[in-house]
């Protein structure tokens, strides 16, 4: 249908794409010169050493690293969504983030002296492991609501967070641990973060298998119909959501509802292929992330609030609103799959 | 009706009541030192507040959970889900936080008790009853709401945590953690009292638990008001957990566990007969495990660990072992 | 009972659009339409289990919302399409709960008669003490059928009875409709999909088409050609068997 269109009707459907950029560059910039020490545009252009360190060695990385975040948790979870055809699933709701939190326990306790790469390599083996496990069950049970997947995927998560907080418990690492695994971005310095790159190859892998994604979405007999192997591509569709999941959660801790609530906010607009909305998910979803941690940076300064709690709040907040208001404006567009794959228990015409 | 079904499963429930007489007897007799009278009379005034504290608790979760999985119309959903546990750990962590672990809040276990009980009772009630009425009685999505809320709550938890002071977590973690010890019978009294006025009030929608296995319509044919009635036993349900969880700390995971045992050994829709198998299994469990965290483990490991990974292997063998949900 | 200007919407869309008719006693009347037309709804709207948004469901004078739906429960029954439940139960506490609006839970010997009337009306002795999850689809059909029969109401609604049931089975079922309402003297109102099925067992049709009522009567008024092309956008022949219509159309 693409090749119909013409250029002014390009430009109106890529609108919120270009709208979205925008926003992330004027945030991007603000975001460098937001912080406890001032830096001015004046002041580096004419060499002020001090400064120019600042901004490379501390405001920098953290923007970096609060990009990567954004667009890596949001599209890890429009993946998810997509792969497990269901809206309210992802890292929090699936058993990724958890996984992966149990991963760099394991790698505290039993590599004591271990590095950042060491905790990675466990974070991803839990992560990638934990996803699987979690997507194996959903696809066993034929579930008969669309919300029971993710209350399931909380008490799995819930499970594997309690063997985490007993390991916790036995070693006496509770409280390091919870500093450990809640979101957030003050720790962030040059040489401290690079792990999150990891997110760019990825995304971009992502972005490259995006049809296959949008096709084993519709089921494994339509995808095999087109000769695409089902679980191959699912099982690399989740491995890349948990690895995406797993470096964000080394570097910078979990940040809760990202991958839940941009894809759906985009999906109100844009409906739901993955090929069209994926760039503006991951825009959005960097967009959002700037916004949550620039917030944090100002309520309080010169202190700062973790951006695990900021996205906590602003993210239920918006997550229930959008809950309440897709029940008010009918449940299709969030049942849409459910209702093609199982049918609705009552089937009021 | 049916009544053969019905006999057999009184004999079960009956052979069930004799095992946690057993275990309740190992508990309050195991090394209690017979030959002195006053170390035997001791270790009773150390243990049967303990043991009372104990079938206090199974009682509220085994009937909360059986109740519950009733009104969501599935077995492998706990109350957990309400996010009782995680409002129970902000408060204490946010009192902790904000006048220090000498507070008479912190200190005095009535107090902490009180406040627990009325903080989560209200916030629960309003909470929920809001929400009831927003998605009009979408069950599900009033828990999905839940849920979120949960989560929010132990992200401001953690923020709190973050920045505490290590020998004020060191206090608070203990009262994060659920234990048995120290309850006094004033606390266990008002549970009591608590637990029979919600009974008492929602007398008449107990009745209709059967009818509501049915499903909504064949509940509403039937003459039910089903939304009502799912609305009050849910805040009962809340009500409940409430009171175990400001009792004896975090611990309703129990409630999948029981729940299920008492469903499959009885495999009755009757909810009398569910509800006791699910009590006894849990006084039964609490009383076994806190016997064993003792004599065993001479006191290493929380009860609610062996719960917790229990149950959390019990949960993974029901999602393999169930066709639907 | 009386229906009148009965609308609903979703999602800003009319599904049902001020819908008026009434009921005849002692009668079966079939809603039929083609998927999406309303029928459904209006069938969920007079048996309260959807809400409506305007218009007026009379039931013997006053309104079905005034009505305590205890009592409700004992003059109208509903029967909806997809009915499972995940506990075991056999046959005969299925049918018994049919018997709760009246005891509440606790059984009287004279539920207990009505229990086995119902269970073998319905010809289900010899089942009566296995587990509905391990029926067949007929027959389970049959044990919520004899629950209906012993909530002993005066009006039974059906949603698509037939709807997954084989040709003997789905002619069974609407001989069952038709006794239901010769013998016992209830009024059955029901959704069907197939029209012959419709015009071959029941008293009056109540023709469905976007929303609306585009024709309310007896068969013979009904069964129609030019109704029936209208309604459904095919074309259909009528003919008459054993002096009931019936149409053919492909």
């Amino acid at each position: 249908m693409k090749h119909k269109v013409k250029g002014g009707a390009v430009i109106k459907e890529r609108k919120m794409t270009i709208v979205l950029a925008v926003c992330l560059v004027i945030l991007s910039v603000l975001s460098l010169f937001v912080g406890v020490m001032d830096l001015t545009v004046k002041e580096l252009v004419a060499g002020n050493m001090e400064q120019m360190e600042i901004l490379l060695l501390s405001r920098l990385p953290r923007l970096l690293a609060v990009l990567c975040t954004g667009v890596g948790m949001s599209v890890a979870g429009l993946i998810m969504q997509q792969l497990c055809r269901n809206k309210f699933v992802s890292p929090t709701t699936g058993a990724t983030i958890s996984s992966a939190q149990l991963g760099i326990l394991l790698a505290l306790l039993f590599l004591p002296g271990s590095n950042l790469m060491g905790r990675a390599v466990f974070a991803f083996a839990a992560a990638i492991l934990g996803t699987w496990l979690f997507v194996w069950f959903i696809q066993r049970i034929p579930f008969r609501d669309v919300v029971m997947v993710p209350l399931v995927g909380i008490m799995f998560s819930n499970v594997i967070g309690g063997v985490t907080s007993y390991l916790a418990y036995k070693y006496e690492m509770t409280q390091a641990l919870s500093s450990w695994l809640a979101g957030h971005f003050s720790l962030i310095l040059k040489g401290r973060y690079e792990m999150v790159y990891l997110v760019v190859p990825l995304v971009i892998l992502a972005f490259l298998f995006a049809n296959h994604f949008n096709i084993v979405g519709m089921g494994k007999d339509f995808s095999e119909n087109l000769g695409i192997s089902y679980s191959l591509v699912l099982f690399m569709g989740l491995t890349i959501a948990a690895m995406i999941t797993a470096s964000v959660v080394v570097v910078v801790g979990s940040v809760p509802y990202i991958g839940l609530i941009v894809p759906n906010v985009v999906a109100m607009f844009k409906g739901d292929r993955i090929r069209g909305t994926l760039a503006d998910t991951a825009l959005f979803g960097a967009v959002f992330v700037l916004s949550c941690d620039l917030l944090g940076r100002v309520v309080i300064a010169p202190y700062e609030l973790p951006i695990d709690l900021v996205a906590g709040i602003l993210g239920s907040v918006l997550f229930i609103g959008l809950l309440l208001y897709r029940l008010k404006h009918g449940e299709r567009a969030i049942c849409w799959k459910a209702r093609i794959a199982g049918g609705k228990e009552e089937g009021v015409q | 009706m049916n009544h053969a079904a019905y006999r057999t499963n009184s004999r079960k429930l009956l052979i069930l009541a004799l095992f946690v007489l057993l275990t309740a007897a190992a508990y309050l007799f195991a090394e209690a030192h017979w030959g002195n009278e006053r170390l035997f009379r001791y270790a009773m005034r150390l243990r049967i507040p303990k043991l009372a504290a104990m079938l206090i608790t199974a009682f509220a979760i085994g009937g909360a959970s059986i109740v519950f999985q009733s009104i969501i119309q599935n077995t492998i959903v706990t109350p957990c889900l309400l996010g009782m546990n995680s409002l129970y750990m902000l408060i204490h962590t946010a009192v902790v936080f904000a006048v220090g672990s000498s507070s008479l809040f912190a200190v005095n276990a009535n107090a902490a008790f009180a406040v627990d009980l009325i903080l989560m009772g209200v916030t629960a009630t309003v909470v929920y009853s809001y929400f009831f009425r927003k998605t009009r009685h979408n069950v599900l999505y009033v828990l999905l709401i839940g849920t979120v809320l949960s989560s929010l709550f132990s992200s401001i938890q953690t923020a709190m945590v973050r920045v505490m002071d290590p020998n004020e977590y060191d206090a608070l973690l203990s009262a994060l953690t659920a234990s048995f010890s120290n309850i006094n019978s004033e606390i266990m009294g008002l549970s009591v009292v608590v637990m029979a006025v919600v009974v008492l009030v929602l007398r008449r929608e107990l009745k209709l638990l059967d009818v509501m296995t049915l499903g909504k319509n064949q509940a509403i044919n039937l003459g039910v008001d089903y939304d009502r009635c799912i609305r009050r036993l849910l805040l009962g349900v809340t009500l409940f957990i409430a009171v175990a969880t400001a009792m004896v700390g975090p611990i309703s995971f129990l409630g999948l566990v029981i729940a299920n045992l008492s469903r499959q050994l009885l495999k009755t829709f009757r909810h009398g007969q569910l509800i006791a198998g699910s009590v006894l299994f849990g006084m039964m469990i609490l009383v076994g495990g806190q016997l064993l965290v003792e004599r065993v483990y001479s006191y290493t490991v929380p009860v609610s660990v062996f719960i917790m990974v229990g149950g959390g292997i019990y949960f993974l063998y029901l999602l393999l072992s169930r066709k639907g949900a | 009972m009386l229906v009148r200007e009965l609308t609903k919407k979703y999602d800003g869309k009319t599904v049902v659009d001020s819908v008026s008719f009434q009921i005849p006693k002692r009668s079966v009347i079939s809603l039929i339409g083609p998927n999406g037309a309303g029928k459904s709804t209006v069938m969920g709207m007079i048996s309260r289990l959807i809400a409506r948004d305007s218009g007026l469901v009379a039931f013997e004078g006053s309104d079905i919302r005034k009505w305590k739906s205890r009592d409700l429960s004992k003059r109208l029954a509903i029967l909806t399409q997809s009915n499972h439940t995940q506990v075991k139960l056999t046959v005969r506490e299925l049918v018994a709960f049919g018997r709760f609006p009246y005891s509440g839970g606790r059984l009287t010997p004279e539920d207990e008669q009505m229990i086995d009337r119902a269970i073998a009306y319905m010809e289900l002795e010899p089942f009566q003490d296995r587990f509905i999850d391990e029926l067949s689809g007929g027959q389970r059909q049959r044990a919520y059928i004899a629950m209906v029969i012993a909530q002993d109401t005066e009006y039974v609604l059906l949603d698509e009875p037939t709807n997954n049931l084989d040709i003997y089975h789905s002619s069974n079922m609407m001989k069952i409709v038709r006794r239901l309402c010769d013998e016992l003297g209830k009024t059955v109102i029901l959704v069907l999909h197939e029209i012959n099925y419709a015009a071959f067992y029941s008293d009056y049709i109540c023709a469905f088409s976007e929303g609306r009522v585009a024709k309310f009567g007896t068969v013979k008024e009904v069964m129609t050609r030019e109704t029936l092309s209208a309604i459904y956008g095919v074309d259909f022949e009528i003919m008459e068997i054993s002096g009931k219509p019936l149409s053919i159309y492909y």
